[in-house]
Formats: structure tokens, sequence, C-alpha cells
């Protein structure tokens, strides 16, 4: 019993004291790497547009790590780590990737995830775990402002498919109109008609969303004369596509992957005949787009905020060139829109951070609410980052660039042509473009 | 374009579909006949055709539908040695093993062309991009006509194949009765090879058509299409080389005609509606008791 007694006794002294120790360390050690995890699509689909916002990620670590990496509150320094999370495309690799990440690798924040339909599905595990997550290319709403899960850790930066659905519907009432009309000496009132074919997942579901809102809320004359959904992956359009042909469009919108814009204008064009104006989501601003699409992406519209072959003249064109020649020095390619938020979205979690000093999850989260940061290498509104207060998204300036066909290349490379601030040329009718008609 | 004119053109897009389903499902029907094993990796050997075009294709410049023929060489080859080292050791000892061998090989070949070729979507051009004839009222591209011409002659010559030449008629004997084949005495395991190597040669021909008609393509895009095979031999009739061919049609038609109809996401779909109401009317598919 004696025995017993003492045995017991040293046992709790020595728990206490390796507590004692613990607890001593975890507040005196201040960390020398950051975790920071990256959520990407290297294989399946997506893999194109997932590679290049993985290996933005390692572009922008290796220049924050370069430069001394992160200052933490005690002054001391610290480098990032980055952990790779291959979503394979798919939901269920996605919850895979952030599972791994979060409880094996115990990364100290989130960045990437491309597809709203992949993201959407393990936003749950980011919530149980309270894990700060920088969503760099996931772009339906629904990933902040669905209500069913607590998104308080999640921030958005990228452009919604709300915002850029609406900008491109504007520019097709504001600026193809009046080329349309002028080319053909319309009246002013005849309704233009424009198709949509979208990814059947939330991203295109968005988009298709945000198109017809903006015609609605805004009471367009715009008529929509065929909406038909394709399934994510798919490569075969004919059907679909001849649906559209033969209702007579005078624009064609896409909400595609870069894997699926490109077959789709080539095969309605080649293979159609559709000889229409196409509209691209930004995520087609990628170089694999521009050598899959050829000349038959000739007079196509991108919508975008940064592009591997084109910058807007001004402040980021500098910062924007300096990315693109490092990433191409490292990769051999250059990266795309999803890329430069990613690479944006790296600097983000070093900055709130740095910001906060520490790695706790729920001070880098406050960070993150209160972050404001100049811009880095996009322009912001107000050339500053900071996320909204209700939704937690940060707002872009975007643009639409048409794209032209260089016979040396063998590929398009694009323009901007709108809005005037930021244009280099104007948006111009191709001369086999063929307007649209009801009968 | 009218009313008439948009059917057209989608029973057109159908047929075009339906020639790559039909090599694929014969390639995979053939083997099922001789072999009696389940091969979920069949569309793997689509893919890998179709890099194998791709790539003399890049390095050379040859015109695609001339490779076509070198491709379906080296996939004799690769199929002979897979059915040498996978699937011979494991015949007769249960489907569950050869349904975990086919998925093990989906695995290797997936990643062994993702560390060959990388996992990016690629693009081939071919040489008649952007040519097209009459037909009837339609202006469709060359491509696609000589796609449906090579699909035809290649299903003619293995015809011709089967029913003219010894090996042909052996493959017959051993795909009706192969203990009987057996006992006359067929060398039933070189037909074993012989079936496997042809039958992944007309996956490699439906992966080279499958890209001249402009379609992008990564390591990953055999995967549904092998699926779309499975379901078409079922419709068929196990076994059943006609049964392919008409299958692979209706299945062209069908999810051409359902994505038109009903929108792009039932044309996977329809695939699988046809499947179930054909096994209730009749269990055994189409041709699955009078086939060969």
């Amino acid at each position: 019993m004696k025995y017993s007694v003492l045995f017991i006794a040293i046992i709790l002294i020595a728990v206490a004291l390796i507590a004692g120790c613990t607890q001593q360390q975890t507040a005196s050690a201040a960390p020398a790497i950051i975790k920071v995890g990256v959520i990407a699509s290297l294989t399946g689909p997506a893999s194109n547009v997932g590679t290049s916002m993985w290996q933005s990620a390692q572009v922008a670590a290796d220049k924050i790590n370069a430069d001394g990496g992160v200052t933490l509150k005690d002054g001391s320094k610290a480098q990032l780590k980055l952990i790779v999370g291959d979503d394979e495309s798919t939901q269920q690799g996605g919850q895979t990737a952030a599972t791994k990440l979060i409880t094996d690798d115990k990364v100290d924040i989130l960045v990437g995830g491309y597809s709203s339909a992949v993201t959407s599905a393990y936003e749950q595990t980011i919530a149980e775990y309270k894990v700060p997550y920088i969503v760099t290319g996931a772009s339906s709403p629904i990933i902040t402002h669905r209500t069913d899960i607590d998104t308080s850790y999640i921030f958005h930066h990228c452009t919604t498919t709300d915002t850029y659905g609406q900008y491109t519907t504007t520019f097709i009432d504001q600026v193809l109109r009046s080329a349309i009309n002028k080319k053909f000496n319309f009246t002013a009132d005849r309704p233009l008609r424009l198709a949509l074919i979208y990814q059947d997942t939330a991203f295109g579901k968005g988009v298709q969303s945000a198109v017809n809102d903006t015609i609605t809320k805004n009471k367009l004359n715009i008529q929509l004369v065929a909406q038909q959904s394709f399934k994510m992956g798919e490569s075969d359009f004919r059907t679909q596509l001849t649906a559209i042909k033969a209702v007579n469009p005078d624009a064609v919108y896409l909400a595609a992957f870069p894997n699926e814009g490109a077959p789709l204008i080539t095969q309605a064009r080649r293979d159609i005949g559709l000889n229409t104006i196409f509209f691209n989501v930004e995520n087609n601003d990628n170089a694999q787009f521009y050598k899959d699409v050829g000349q038959y992406g000739e007079g196509s519209i991108i919508e975008s905020r940064f592009s591997p072959y084109t910058a807007p003249a001004g402040a980021v064109a500098d910062a924007q060139n300096v990315f693109k020649q490092s990433y191409f020095a490292k990769f051999g390619t250059y990266p795309d829109a999803l890329g430069a938020s990613t690479y944006e979205g790296v600097f983000i979690a070093a900055k709130a951070i740095g910001n906060t000093g520490t790695t706790d999850k729920a001070s880098v989260r406050q960070a993150l609410v209160d972050l404001k940061m100049p811009q880095i290498i996009e322009a912001m509104k107000d050339q500053t980052i900071s996320f909204s207060p209700d939704f937690r998204e940060s707002t872009f300036d975007l643009w639409m660039e048409q794209l032209s066909y260089n016979a040396t290349l063998g590929e398009t490379r694009p323009a901007i042509v709108w809005p005037d601030n930021l244009k280099a040329t104007d948006f111009i009718l191709p001369s086999w473009y063929v307007a649209g008609s009801s009968s | 374009m009218d009313n008439l004119g948009v059917f057209l053109q989608i029973i057109f897009w159908g047929l075009y579909a339906g020639c790559i389903y039909i090599l694929l499902a014969t390639g995979l029907n053939l083997i099922f006949g001789v072999m009696k094993i389940v091969n979920f990796a069949h569309g793997e050997f689509l893919m890998v055709g179709a890099y194998i075009t791709a790539t003399i294709f890049f390095l050379t410049g040859i015109n695609p539908y001339l490779i076509i023929l070198l491709s379906m060489l080296v996939l004799i080859g690769i199929g002979a040695v897979v059915e040498r080292f996978c699937f011979r050791p494991i015949l007769g000892t249960g489907k569950l093993n050869e349904i975990f061998l086919s998925i093990g090989l989906i695995y290797i070949f997936q990643n062994g062309a993702a560390m060959v070729w990388g996992d990016s979507w690629q693009s081939v051009k071919s040489p008649y991009d952007g040519i097209t004839v009459p037909v009837g009222s339609l202006f469709v591209p060359l491509d696609y006509i000589l796609i449906m011409i090579f699909t035809a002659a290649i299903l003619c010559g293995l015809y011709l194949f089967l029913k003219k030449t010894t090996i042909g008629m052996q493959m017959r004997a051993t795909s009706q009765n192969r203990k009987g084949a057996m006992l006359v005495g067929i060398n039933v395991e070189r037909i074993d090879v012989i079936s496997f190597g042809l039958g992944c040669a007309l996956a490699a021909a439906a992966g080279t058509l499958w890209i001249v008609s402009g379609q992008v393509f990564n390591p990953y895009m055999g995967s549904i299409p092998a699926i779309k095979a499975f379901t078409i031999i079922i419709l068929g009739g196990l076994g059943s080389i006609p049964g392919a061919i008409i299958g692979g049609l209706l299945m062209g038609l069908a999810e051409n005609g359902a994505a038109f109809l009903l929108g792009g996401i039932w044309k996977d779909a329809i695939s699988f509606v046809i499947l179930i109401i054909v096994l209730v009317v009749r269990p055994t598919g189409l041709f699955g008791e009078k086939g060969e």
C-alpha cells in the first residue's frame, strides 16, 4: 500500500513536470516554420489550372523566404513551408486532401481550392477544425455565402461568378450590342440574342444565375435564346453546340474550364460552323488554353484580372512581369489568373501571420478580417487587398480581352479592349462574324 | 438551320461517337468472348494508343491516320505482355481477382502515362483540320468522314480475319467452347495472347480516332469510355461482336439525342437508362444468345 501511494505520487509529479515543461515550451517557442497547406487540382480534369496554382504558390514562398521569411511577434523570423494536397479534381479527393493537410500535416493556414463543387465539399472540415483558408480559385459565391456551415474561417480571394457574370453581361450589353447594331445597321431596340453553355456544377450554375439576374435586374435588352449544360470534364460538345446554332445567337457565353473552353470553341467554329463571338471566364486566361484553341480563338473574349500574355499599363504591370519571369524561370511556362491569386494568397497568409505575430488560428483569422495590405500583382479596388465584412471577399479590378491570331506563333494572343481606362485597343467584330437572327 | 438539318446533324454526331464506342467495345468483347475475363482497364489501352499516336505525330509530323497502324501494333505488344504477366496467372481464379487486377492496372497505366507524358490536357491538330465536305444537306468536317471510313475498314478487316484465317477460326472456336478447342489441339493460351493483343489494338484505334477528331486528351481520358464500353457489351450481349457494333451505334445516337432533347447532363446517364431497360426486357442483351 505504501509503495502504491509512493508510485502514484511519483507518476503525478512526473506528469505535472512534463506538462509544465510542455506548457512552458509552447508559450516561449516561436515557430521557425510556418506550414502553409496548398489545395490544388494536380490531377484530373482541372489539373492544368491546379498545377498553375501550386507552382505559383511555390514562387511566392520562394520570394518570401528569400526576403527573410515572416517576422513574428517576438521579432524572430519564420520560413514558409508549403505542403500540397491534390484534390484530384474530385469532391472525395478534396475531402481527403483537406483532412490530411489539417490532421496529419497540421498546417497553420490553407490557400488554394479550385472548382467550387470540389471546394464546397470539404468546407465542413475547414469549419470543424477552424483553420484559416484563403480560397483563390473556386469562384462560386456559395463558398463564403452558404449558411449551412460556419464559413467564418474562409476568405475568398478570387472573383466570384456573380461579379464576373455581371461584368461580362454588362460588356455584352454596352459594347457588343453597339458593334453589332453599327455593323449590320440594326435598330437600337433590337434584342441581343445570347446563348449560354455552362458546366453543370456550382461554378457553371453560378455564371448562369449571374447572367440571368443581371439581365433581369438591369432590364437589359438581352434575350437568352439557349441555355445548354455539360458535365465537368466533358470533351464532346457538338450536340449542344448544334442546338445553339439552331437558334442563331449573336454571341455565346461559355462557363467552362480551360480544358473544356478550348474544345468548345474549336468544335463550335470548326465542326458546327458557329461563326460568332465566344465569351470566356477568367480561368481560361491560361497558356494551355491559348495553345489548344489555336486559330479558332480569333475574336473571342476573355474576362480577366491577370493574363499570361498581357497586362494593363499602370502600377501592377511591373509586378506582374516580375512574377511571370520568376515563374517562367522556374517552370518554363507562364502562370494563369488563378495562379496569380494563389501567389497573392500565400503573401496574404504570410502578412496575416506577420501582423498577428503568431500562428494561433483564431488570431490569424482575426488578422485576415482586419487585413488591409497594398495590392501585390493584381489591380484591386482602392489598390488595397482587404476582405468585405459580410462575406470576406476581396474585390478585383477586371477587364475584357479580345484574342487575335498570331500565325507565327500558331496561337492567339489577348489585348485588353475594355474598360476605356485600361484598354490597349478597340473591340472589333471579325470579318467572318455572322449576326444572329430570330428566323 | 432547319429542324431536319438539326436532326441530321445530331444523327451524324451520334454516328461519329458510335464509331469510337464500337471500336472500344468490340475489342473488349473480343477479349471477353475468348478469355471470359473482365478488364476494367480497357479504357487505359485507348489512352495509351492515343498518346503513342500523338507522340509520333508531335515528333515526326506524319499524318496521324497513317500512325494508327503503328499504334495498333504497339498495343498488340503491350496487350500481349499484360495478358501474359497479369491476366494469365489469375485466369480461372475468380472474377474478383480479375476485377481487382484490372483496377490496379488502371492506376498503373494512368500514373505511368502521367510520368511519361505529364497530366496536362493535350490536343492534336489533324492535317485535314478545317476541311468540310458536303454530305446530303450537311457540310461536315472531313475528319469525321475519315473516322467513319477507318472504323468500317477496321471492322471489315476484323471480320475477314475471324472468318477467313486459321487463327481467326481458332479464336471463334475458343470463344464458343474453350475445352473443346483444347481437345482438338488448339493452343488456347496462344489464342488468348492474340485475342488480348487484338482487343488492345482496337482500343488503340479508338484512341487515335478520338484525338484526330480534335478532342483533348490526358492520362485519365480512358475511364469514362471504358465504363461505356462495358455498358455497350452488356447491352449488345456479352461476347457478341455484332452486338458491340449495334450497341455502340445505339449508344452514340442515344447520348447525343439525350444531350439535345434533355440537356448535356443526361448524356452519360442515358446509357445506363437504356442498359436497365434492356436488362429488364432481355437480360442476355440484344444479341446475347445468337451472337458469336
